[in-house]
């Protein structure tokens, strides 16, 4: 388990926010080499790698790159983005990737560019980063004093605050200069992205991988196993867990394994009640589920995501109604308005979620909740919607009596005593309401 | 061009056969299956998939699909609602989430009774609701301007009127404010939506969240009759419904001729049908009974008068036409004045000449364009609003759209023939020219630049000539029929007849009139002219007659009475009229069109100019080069100055209090060089002075004027001669 | 360098001008402290597009103010992981000590609060953003030393 880690290699030992310190364990060399093969070359390397991108969905990265339209194919330039919004709960790998290895990331953002004959990088950091924008800022600037950016213009865009923005073409429509709502799809960005052209986008762990690829070679990478999934994974651990934080281990550690044997297991003496395997999203996971490996596809046989590898432990001080409804909360805040289940069936849940937390709640509402559900999952424009209804369903479904005691006792169990007891959401303050009260 | 490939789709068990790249929604149409929609509309650009109401379950997908996004590809399967129970379920599920927060206010909704979501509710909604909590409220009906109401709570957030905004109409004034639930319509800090075609949104609505202020509360659905008729405040000539109740027009909606108007629509001609019911509309027939008063006649009385007023001219008359009549009332007119009374002198409301009918295309041809070359010195947006939004479409399509410079020598015909432009106009495929502005001379000097590069044997490539008026073509086509003599004006003149409102307010008539013994007035109101006429006998308007009008593309297209006028029509006097004469003159449109056709139009029948009026074919020009020289530009000192009569203006938009906010701001736009020299800064108001003259107007630069001339809205240039002084 | 020399520098980067658009109203943030009408009018002259393109955009945004906020921003992430280890304790602590609450600005115009959604710190939770300065992790009996500070500064 205790593998060597990848993406953060060197990180410990030295300052590789500095290009000189980059360069002396042989940074951007792998660019030096990318740029002296056929581009076609670069994405076989990638291709047999079997990289699939660290931001969500796991799609493999060398299939991305091959279907992004040549320049004199597209009539049109190609694009690379860095998809650097990292905004899922529980997510913060890619700030710790940015502010630790900027030019590890940077070097794959070039090698990308190579691979498609892009002359443009667009990094699109969320807003809040700042600290981290400025290492990177810093990081690009260093290396265009070096002369390392060649031919290439690589602007590193903030955003302003929108979880919608991770969902690729919303970051694009955002870049564009509009409204971060998504977009249909297809075309998908490889075909029609930034300004209508073709685009690869991928996430900043995904993108800090492909230098290593390039040094060691496409085989190397997929020998690191398991199978399908190859490589390292940063682990986002946090909640009710002695030591949380980032870990960069092998994928398929098992969430045992890196809740207690990392993380140092629930502190205080308290039960574990549940673990989120993958950002705030996708569907919870029982105590009795904790020998599940943490990769793509054993987690989704056990019907939940890996998602973007945030591991968030919940103790037995939680009420799952609350928790349900603080995730609710978010994803209404969140919903860009755009499609009509996710704006309208969001609001609904909060409403009724509210109710069933202050005991006003009958039977009905709780098959309520579950047909709200049914009928956001998979009818909403983007993921956006899946992920409202992912969390609060598997609450209700796997927690079903502590739901059902806040009917039957007409208020919440916890007695006040939750440790998410009256947790405040920005939802009700951040947008400046044209909505009056009835 | 190959066919294009033609794939097999089978919906609901259905195959349907369609060209490859057919809208789902379109091909599940052509299979007889409606697939509900509320923010599809294909005019507004790519699908956005928002609104979710048309899943429909396709084969080999994971999940429902969003139908508006796809297209037909061979060998679909497709499952609606009516065979799938996925598809049923989840158009149940978004009609009861769009019903969430919709007040279900529909007796009191205009919309109701035309409103899809009740049609779809009805059809597929459920029949209760679960919803037992607060509802989202907002305050309402919020003025988005005058003309239009917002009502936030019936908005179902469908996005096709910001969608019109951003990207048909390009005005970006109508938004989506704030996020998620909390988002709403918007304009920029509640400040009017004040745009030429702002009033489209409203018909977009598919609900009842946009309404017209004009037809709030006016009439239900069920009580009201939609007149198929054309619009005739402007050359272009939008096909429109008239919605009347209770003989009175309510609303006018745009009726879609897609060569035309594509389905929009101008707030000119959207609000512009109040002048009807105007405080100053003459009912009866007037004479002059001294200084400023005037006593109303009988109609006997009043042809007897005019009957004097026509003899004791002997044959000295000049009649001044408006370019707003049909071709039917200028052609009972003429065969009057000019069978009856060889009273020949004519003075016409704008050139015209048949020599752009080489070159004819429909306006529909612009958005196909791969070069389009705007000459003249007016905005296209005043002169033929349409015309704007379809090099809009031309522009998105990825067209040039090349304006030529405001000033320009021969209005920029010049520089057209200048080797670069000249070059690009030869070599490109599809290329236009469109004349907006004075000084064209009916297009005849456009025509033969349009010969020089061979446009008539190019497919694709044509010439428009944008009219001032709405059929100025067909009254001087009507005119020439009645009889083909030439006359100068008499001196002096006997008898000035002033035909129709827009004539009584040209100054070059007023001019006339000062120098005429007698003015004969037809006019539909009292203050364009009183007190110079000395009888005045009740006009109608376009939405009165039957009759036909010829547009820009010189299509004919007939107008329809919506509603009986308040006094009888032109064509009921001017019959009787004409019988004092010995004149032969039928009072029906029908039989007067016919007479006109066997002259001006092959002998057209009046039954063929139907409701969706086909484009003629092209005329071969009868020689090069016709239409003299340009008129010389006047020499003087200062600025030249340019005007143009802006799109809300005229007799009927000065009726109109609602639109009144649309009139053009007070400006006067120079070319940045003549502002840094005269030392005016933008933004700022400058004195303009000629003739003893000041106005006050904001200056506003603009990098399209030649040096040398300043550019001004005529309404705010009365009293100015044709060169100008300007100063901070 | 004006506002609108700042947003010219910046659109030159783009391949299309409208993608400045973030860039330059997070820049007339910086320099107004938030976006008025009169601030939404300029950036969207710099950048030829309509003031309702500019709010419609800059209200989308979580980062970008409509209103006046105070001198200092001080925001508390409540989400899942800050608030399981005590997010809401650190806010109402913030509440307490600065007299108003989430979403408020003190009477003095010194100090706005806000609550915040996953500020990606959950690692060192509950995090809180002074002025877009990550202080991580913040217990409740730190408030008020954090509050002097910026009532000092």
């Amino acid at each position: 388990m205790a593998a060597e880690p990848l993406v953060l290699a060197g990180a410990d030992e030295r300052d590789l926010a500095r290009l000189d310190e980059y360069r002396a364990i042989g940074g951007y060399t792998a660019l030096e080499k990318a740029r002296a093969m056929d581009p076609r070359a670069v994405i076989e390397e990638i291709s047999t790698a079997t990289l699939r991108g660290r931001g969500g969905a796991g799609f493999p990265m060398g299939r991305k790159l091959s279907l992004v339209q040549r320049p004199e194919q597209a009539g049109k330039p190609t694009y690379v983005v860095a998809n650097a919004d990292e905004s899922e709960p529980g997510s913060f790998k890619d700030r710790e990737i940015m502010r630790r290895v900027p030019h590890r990331f940077i070097e794959g953002c070039l090698i990308s560019a190579h691979a498609i004959a892009a002359k443009h990088v667009f990094i699109y950091i969320r807003g809040e980063y700042l600290a981290e924008f400025e290492v990177l800022k810093r990081a690009a600037d260093e290396a265009r004093d070096a002369g390392l950016l060649g031919d290439v213009t690589l602007v590193v865009h903030r955003g302003a605050g929108a979880y919608i923005c991770g969902e690729e073409s919303a970051l694009l429509e955002s870049l564009e200069g509009k409204r971060g709502q998504p977009r249909p799809r297809p075309p998908f960005p490889p075909v029609s992205g930034l300004y209508a052209s073709p685009t690869l986008i991928n996430n900043v762990q995904t993108l800090a991988t492909v230098p290593i690829i390039l040094e060691h070679g496409g085989q190397w990478y997929a020998d690191l196993g398991p199978e399908r999934s190859p490589g390292t994974v940063v682990y986002s651990l946090s909640g009710n867990v002695a030591r949380p934080g980032n870990y960069e281990l092998p994928l398929g550690t098992t969430l045992r394994e890196l809740i207690y044997d990392v993380g140092g297991g629930v502190p205080g003496g308290r039960q574990l009640k549940a673990i989120i395997p993958g950002g705030s999203s996708v569907p919870v996971f029982t105590p009795d589920e904790i020998d599940t490996p943490a990769d793509f596809d054993s987690i989704q046989a056990a019907g939940s995501f890996l998602g973007s590898a945030a591991v968030i432990v919940v103790d037995d001080r939680a009420c799952m109604v609350q928790l349900g409804l603080r995730a609710e909360k978010f994803y209404m805040h969140e919903s860009c308005g755009k499609c009509t289940p996710c704006r309208e069936g969001t609001r609904w849940l909060v409403q009724l979620l509210e109710k069933i937390e202050e005991g006003h709640a009958g039977q009905a509402d709780l098959d309520l909740v579950i047909s709200v559900c049914d009928r956001i999952l998979g009818k909403s424009l983007c993921a956006l919607g899946d992920f409202a209804v992912w969390c609060v369903s598997s609450y209700l479904e796997k927690y079903r009596d502590e739901f059902q005691r806040h009917v039957d006792e007409g208020g919440c169990p916890f007695g006040g005593e939750s440790s998410l007891e009256g947790v405040f959401a920005p939802v009700d303050t951040h947008a400046r309401p044209a909505e009056v009260p009835a | 061009m190959s066919a294009p490939e033609v794939v097999t789709v089978a919906i609901d068990g259905r195959e349907v056969q369609v060209p490859k790249g057919t809208g789902l929604v379109e091909t599940a149409l052509a299979a007889g299956i409606e697939i509900p929609v509320f923010c599809y509309e294909p005019r507004l650009g790519p699908a956005i998939g928002a609104c979710r109401m048309c899943l429909v379950e396709v084969e080999g997908a994971p999940k429902v699909q969003a139908a508006c996004v796809l297209t037909a590809q061979d060998g679909m399967v497709v499952h609606t609602a009516q065979s799938s129970a996925e598809a049923a379920e989840s158009q149940n599920a978004m009609l009861e989430f769009i019903l969430v927060n919709h007040p279900l206010d529909c007796p009191v909704c205009d919309k109701g009774g035309e409103c899809p979501l009740q049609d779809l509710t009805f059809r597929w909604g459920p029949g209760a609701s679960r919803l037992t909590l607060p509802k989202r409220t907002f305050e309402k009906p919020i003025p988005i301007s005058p003309t239009i109401a917002l009502d936030r709570e019936r908005c179902i957030l469908c996005y096709r009127c910001t969608r019109f905004s951003e990207s048909v109409a390009e005005d970006g004034q109508l938004i989506a404010r704030n996020r998620g639930a909390q988002s709403v319509i918007a304009t920029f800090e509640d400040e009017p939506y004040r745009a030429p075609f702002s009033g489209n949104v409203i018909e977009l609505c598919p609900v009842g969240a946009l309404t017209s202020t004009q037809y709030r509360f006016e009439a239900r659905p069920w009580e009201i009759q939609n007149v198929p008729t054309v619009c005739g405040l402007c050359p272009v000539g939008c096909n429109v419904h008239a919605t009347t109740r209770e003989g009175k027009v309510k609303r006018i909606l745009a009726r879609n001729h897609p060569e035309v108007d594509g389905g929009w629509l101008c707030d000119k001609g959207r609000f512009g049908f109040t002048h009807l019911r105007a405080d100053d509309r003459i009912l009866d027939p007037l004479r002059r009974s001294g200084p400023r008063r005037y006593e109303e006649l009988s109609w006997d009385e009043a042809l007897d008068e005019a009957e004097g007023l026509l003899r004791a001219a002997q044959g000295k008359i000049v009649t001044a036409l408006s370019g707003s009549e049909t071709v039917e009332e200028a052609y009972a007119l003429a065969k009057l004045l000019r069978r009856g009374l060889g009273a020949h002198s004519a003075l016409l409301p704008e050139d015209v000449s048949p020599a752009l009918d080489a070159f004819r295309l429909p306006l529909s041809a612009i958005a196909e364009a791969q070069l389009v070359v705007v000459l003249g010195d007016d905005p296209v947006a005043e002169r033929a609003p349409i015309v704007d939004l379809w090099l809009r479409a031309a522009r998105r399509a990825g067209a040039e759209v090349v304006t030529t410079e405001i000033g320009a020598p021969e209005g920029g015909l010049a520089s057209a023939r200048e080797d670069d432009l000249g070059a690009r106009l030869r070599a490109a495929e599809r290329t236009l020219l469109i004349w907006s502005g004075p000084g064209g001379q009916g297009g005849a000097p456009l025509a033969s630049l349009a010969a020089e590069l061979g446009f008539a044997e190019r497919p694709g490539c044509g010439a428009f000539y944008l009219p001032e008026t709405a059929n100025g073509r067909g009254v001087a086509d009507a005119w020439s029929a009645a009889a083909d003599e030439d006359e100068g004006n008499p001196e002096p003149i006997g008898l000035l007849v002033v035909s129709g409102d827009e004539a009584a307010a040209n100054p070059d008539v007023r001019a006339l009139a000062e120098q005429a013994e007698r003015v004969l007035a037809i006019s539909m109101f009292r203050r364009p002219v009183a007190p110079w006429a000395h009888l005045v006998l009740p006009g109608t308007s376009y939405l009165e007659r039957d009759g036909t009008y010829v547009n820009v593309e010189g299509r004919l297209q007939r107008l329809r009475r919506a509603v009986l006028p308040p006094c009888p029509d032109e064509l009921a006097w001017l019959a009787k009229l004409a019988g004092r004469f010995g004149v032969e003159l039928s009072p029906y449109p029908s039989q007067l069109f016919e007479e006109v056709s066997a002259v001006a139009y092959d002998g057209l029948a009046y039954g063929v100019v139907g409701e969706q009026a086909p484009l003629p074919g092209r005329v071969p020009m009868r020689e090069a080069g016709e239409g003299g020289p340009a008129p010389r530009k006047p020499a003087g000192k200062g600025l030249r100055l340019v005007t143009y009569r802006p799109l809300f203006s005229g007799p009927a938009v000065e009726r109109i209090p609602e639109l009144q906010f649309q009139r053009p701001e007070a400006e006067v736009e120079l070319s940045p060089q003549d502002a840094r020299r005269l030392k005016v800064e933008a933004g700022r108001t400058v004195s303009v002075r000629s003739n003893g003259t000041s106005v006050q107007l904001r200056a506003r630069l603009n990098g399209k004027l030649v040096r040398g001339v300043a550019r001004v809205a005529a309404e705010h240039a009365r009293g100015l001669g044709t060169h100008v002084d300007v100063a901070p | 360098m004006t506002l609108a020399e700042q947003i010219q520098d910046v659109a030159a980067q783009y391949p299309e001008r409208l993608s400045a658009l973030l860039p330059a109203l997070r820049l007339a943030q910086e320099r107004d402290g938030w976006l008025s009408p009169e601030t939404l009018r300029e950036v969207a002259d710099a950048l030829n597009v309509t003031p309702a393109h500019c709010q419609a955009v800059a209200s989308f945004y979580d980062m970008l103010h409509l209103e006046p906020v105070g001198r200092h921003l001080v925001e508390v992430c409540t989400n899942i992981s800050c608030a399981l280890v005590g997010a809401q304790q650190v806010l109402e602590a913030f509440e307490n000590q600065l007299g108003v609450k989430a979403g408020e600005t003190t009477a003095d115009g010194e100090v706005t609060l806000r609550a915040l959604e996953c500020a990606g710190g959950c690692g060192l939770a509950p995090v809180v953003v002074v002025d877009h300065g990550y202080r991580e992790p913040v217990r409740p009996e730190e408030v008020p030393g954090i509050v002097e500070e910026l009532r000092g500064g």
